[in-house]
């Protein structure tokens, strides 16, 4: 759901035979112009707007603001959080996608909405389960308090709130995929004496690798760029427990608008680079379709 | 695909079942259904009265209603604009298009604080937007128009991306059949077309408007969070928390997932509903 | 109603579709476009239906130019190749749609609506599945619901895109008898598209075989299979062996074997292919009068009534294939690796010129 289209189901098509049944061309111009003026006034201009804003009092005052203690410290608590969840939700994904896609068993359309859950669960309640688990008033909250371990308002909270809300990434687009690749290849290994490691390496993982790829750049995204979630259990410590969405929100309402525009546009420079890589592991996966399709053609042309 | 398996699972020579199923189901556990049962159990502790207590005071009605009422609106031109640029991107070739269509993602991989400031900026009184708005005394920023312009920055990209595969699916024959059979294009496209895009605009629409309700950072912003007027249903979960009200807290985030889940359920009885008829069931 | 194509061009980016094209179907007729694929026999019926645009020419329908006229304006019945009904709408709904889209006074009254889409689903036998949906019909039913849809708007042409394409090999072969009676009753001009010979022989009043771009012959079926007009006709209507040579004053040399070919008196030593169906090669244990070819059997594969020897010749190696009946066949009663001797009921030589132009 949150991550648009699935990797499975892109092909695109372009079919010139459309010229008698299409509209007028003062219709299709006006429908252009229309969606693309939408799009440029939602999409394109908050994106102008922040880079347009860091600047604002020029450069030395973007780095400036991008230099400060607080900001390097935001800067790498974020980096870690996504360095610790994504790696983690990566091997949850193929662990859940082997499963999955390659073998039959009962509940397993169960398992696979259970796996969406965190999609459909707003961050700010996604947060607050965790606060009511390990919080001061939560169940495990007095155990914790004696013994000296925090987690709500520290490290462990923000990181545990950054796995759920990314928890789904890797595995929705890995099943469908793998679970479209059947599970000739794999058993053509294992009838060849490959144990499972070496399945999974060699022959498995290869074939997913465009989707496992797909799901990792989209659950990083989400994990560097989440703030309900984590807003709700981090306590907001400058310096400690600051995101660099959170740190953004801190300094805007300080009214050190440079300041939070300046980190807001590392951010916005994260998702450009997200959606440009997107695009790229699109394309590729399309044109690996694409290859997939033209040798099973020609197979079917020599028998 | 599940009708013939006889024990708990079908037979296969591929092995890992076992660790790769364990692991799944207890990271699941760990990182989903504990916390969540945790909330539930959690409301479930309460008795009645303090739960309806809670959820009936006019602060938390008044930010419901501003919720559903905010993220319905920004679904419903969501669902039209993003039709629209679903058909423009499949159907009319412009220069810039792979660009355009990579750019409709920005919703879900721009940190949702990022958008929320940069909304504000721009819609703010002296703003590029709030400026031109501001001498007829229209104003966005820190009003619930404010609200439905974040949901729609962030609910549009789900009509696009549900639609656009459709769209680009839709046999030309369809249409060729119907210009053949003398209908105009206007009629096709609302005899023709549009029924066979419904159940996905529908989709699209539902998953606006789901994600429009839980929406948080990108509408605290701009909303200006006036109690009773411009208080967004999980802003008050996180006002009952910072007031340490944990049962209160619970008591909406309950309330909220059951009447999000209540609005997904009548989607899919619609979308069923709208498919069995194709199917004839 | 008649239908008339002049010197049509079509392009796709650098692909020359159709080239020349010129056709003239006549009123009542059930014409059939036959080619491989890429011959230019779909675009070729979508330009007449107004589904594409030409580069350059022109449609007449009943000598009116409809070159310009809207596929809406066309009174064309169109029935695609994968049917394209409408999956949200009953088979009912699906046979109205063209009656309820029309506009204004042409809008006709319910009741009308109703009658006419009976008495069309009763023509194509489908009336018990009024109110099913497409997605509930077997393939060839769906055919027939696409049939009927078309044929509702009363047009004045039928044009159907392979419209036994996607059908199993029975049902097919039941469905195109079906539509032969059904055009014999409603006498409208008819056009449809096929790659399959047998159906185009089988179903059509007349037949034109289309190569990359080009119409190559038009005839009664039985004419384009008797006397094709050129190489490709030959090749792709039915087996047919070749024997390579040359023509000199009316006669042809074919690697030992003499041949008169009158048509060629004024040849001088050009190099020529001779055309021969199987069925028209005749075997025999012991060389007779005529001129004949030395071959050995190689291979014998009985095909119901018919039995089909591979043979090889004996002075150059080349295969020949010859079709006899079973009883002709039991009366020479050959083995594989016997000697026989070939003769040639019915030949046609096509020299040089002729070869490149085909």
């Amino acid at each position: 759901m949150h991550s648009g289209k699935s990797l499975a189901s892109s092909t695109a098509s372009n079919d010139p035979r459309r010229a008698v049944i299409s509209e007028p061309p003062l219709v299709r111009y006006a429908l252009l112009a229309v969606a693309l003026g939408f799009l440029g006034l939602f999409l394109v201009m908050p994106l102008a707007a922040v880079f347009t804003e860091a600047l604002s009092k020029g450069f030395r005052a973007y780095f400036g603001a991008m230099a400060h203690v607080d900001a390097l410290a935001a800067i790498r608590l974020t980096l870690m959080t996504a360095a610790i969840a994504v790696p983690l939700n990566l091997v949850f994904g193929i662990a859940a996608a082997w499963a999955i896609a390659k073998f039959e068993f009962r509940g397993k359309d169960l398992l696979v909405t259970l796996i969406d859950v965190p999609f459909s669960v707003s961050p700010v309640i996604s947060g607050l389960i965790f606060v009511l688990l390990f919080g001061l008033q939560g169940w495990l909250g007095p155990w914790l308090d004696d013994h000296d371990i925090r987690i709500i308002f520290a490290v462990p909270g923000i990181v545990l709130a950054t796995i759920f809300i990314t928890f789904p990434f890797v595995a929705r687009e890995l099943i469908p995929l793998m679970q479209a690749q059947g599970t000739e290849e794999e058993e053509a290994a294992v009838v060849m004496g490959a144990s499972f490691w070496r399945t999974l390496w060699n022959v498995t993982l290869p074939n997913a690798k465009w989707g496992l790829v797909y799901g990792l750049i989209l659950c990083n995204a989400r994990a560097m760029g989440e703030f309900g979630a984590v807003s709700v259990v981090s306590g907001h410590v400058r310096g400690l427990t600051n995101t660099m969405p959170l740190h953004v929100e801190i300094l805007y309402n300080e009214y050190d608008f440079v300041g939070a525009f300046a980190i807001a546009s590392l951010l916005a420079l994260l998702a450009l680079v997200t959606l440009a890589a997107k695009s790229f592991v699109e394309w590729r996966a399309r044109a690996a379709i694409r290859e997939a399709i033209a040798m099973a053609e020609a197979e079917g042309g020599v028998a | 695909m599940s009708a013939k398996i006889s024990g708990f699972r079908q037979y296969s020579v591929l092995p890992g079942f076992g660790p790769a199923m364990g692991f799944t189901l207890t990271y699941l556990s760990a990182i989903v259904l504990v916390p969540l049962a945790a909330l539930f159990l959690r409301a479930a502790g309460l008795d009645w009265t303090a739960f309806w207590g809670t959820v009936s005071s006019p602060r938390v009605l008044a930010s419901l209603r501003l919720s559903f009422g905010a993220s319905l609106a920004a679904a419903l031109v969501n669902a039209l604009f993003g039709f629209l640029v679903a058909w423009v991107l499949v159907r009319y070739p412009f220069p810039g298009r792979k660009f355009v269509d990579a750019l409709v993602d920005l919703p879900f991989a721009l940190p949702t604080a990022v958008a929320g400031i940069a909304l504000t900026a721009i819609y703010a009184p002296n703003g590029w937007i709030g400026r031109l708005l501001d001498p007829y005394g229209i104003k966005v920023a820190f009003t619930p128009t404010g609200i439905f312009v974040a949901l729609v920055f962030i609910g549009l990209p789900f009509v696009v991306r549900t639609v656009q595969p459709i769209l680009e699916d839709l046999d030309a024959e369809l249409e060729e059949a119907a210009a053949s059979l003398g209908a105009s294009r206007w009629i096709t496209f609302w005899r023709v077309l549009l029924p066979a895009l419904w159940p996905a605009l529908l989709t699209g629409f539902a998953l606006a408007f789901a994600r429009g309700i839980g929406e948080y950072g990108s509408v605290i912003f701009i909303a200006g969070n006036m109690p009773m007027k411009s208080e967004i249903v999980p802003l008050l979960i996180i006002t009952k928390l910072e007031q340490y009200d944990y049962a209160g807290a619970a008591s909406i985030a309950v309330l909220m997932l059951v009447l999000a889940f209540t609005l997904m359920l009548v989607i899919n009885i619609l979308q069923a509903r709208l498919q069995g008829r194709h199917l004839g069931k | 109603m008649s239908i008339e194509v002049r010197n049509i061009h079509k392009h796709f980016g650098k692909f020359h579709a159709l080239q020349d094209v010129n056709l003239h179907v006549q009123t009542g007729e059930l014409v059939a476009l036959l080619g491989p694929s890429g011959s230019g026999k779909t675009t070729l019926l979508r330009i007449i239906a107004g589904l594409e645009v030409a580069d350059s020419g022109t449609v007449l329908f009943h000598g009116e130019d409809a070159t310009d006229r809207h596929v809406r304006e066309r009174q064309v019945g169109f029935v695609f190749q994968h049917y394209a009904l409408f999956r949200h709408m009953t088979v009912f709904e699906n046979v109205a749609f063209g009656l309820r889209v029309r506009k204004g006074k042409a809008k006709p009254l319910e009741g009308y609506i109703r009658a006419r889409v009976s008495e069309l689903l009763d023509l194509v036998q489908l009336g018990w599945l009024a109110d099913r949906y497409p997605s509930q019909l077997s393939g060839g039913q769906r055919q027939r619901v696409a049939l009927a849809r078309a044929l509702a708007v009363e047009p004045r042409v039928l044009l159907l895109d392979e419209p036994f394409g996607a059908l199993d090999a029975k049902v097919r072969k039941e469905l195109r008898r079906w539509l032969r009676r059904l055009q014999d009753d409603l006498r409208i001009t008819s056009v449809f598209v096929t790659h399959d010979q047998e159906e185009a022989l089988e179903v059509a009043d007349r037949v034109v075989v289309m190569n990359e771009g080009k119409i190559e012959q038009v005839g009664a079926p039985d004419d384009v299979y008797d006397r094709p007009a050129s190489r490709f006709v030959y090749n792709f209507l039915g087996d047919v062996n070749l024997f390579h040579g040359r023509v000199h004053q009316g006669q042809a040399q074919l690697g030992g074997l003499e041949v008169e070919v009158p048509e060629h008196n004024g040849t001088l030593d050009t190099a020529a292919v001779a055309f021969v169906r199987p069925h028209d090669v005749d075997v025999a244990r012991y060389r007779s009068g005529g001129p004949t070819i030395e071959a050995t059997v190689r291979h014998v594969k009985a095909l119901g009534p018919r039995v089909r020897l591979y043979l090889e010749r004996t002075e150059e190696g080349a295969e020949i294939e010859a079709e006899l009946s079973r009883e002709r066949f039991e009366e020479l009663a050959l083995a594989e690796g016997e000697k026989v001797y070939v003769s040639l009921r019915k030949l046609r030589v096509f020299v040089e010129d002729s070869l490149s132009a085909a």
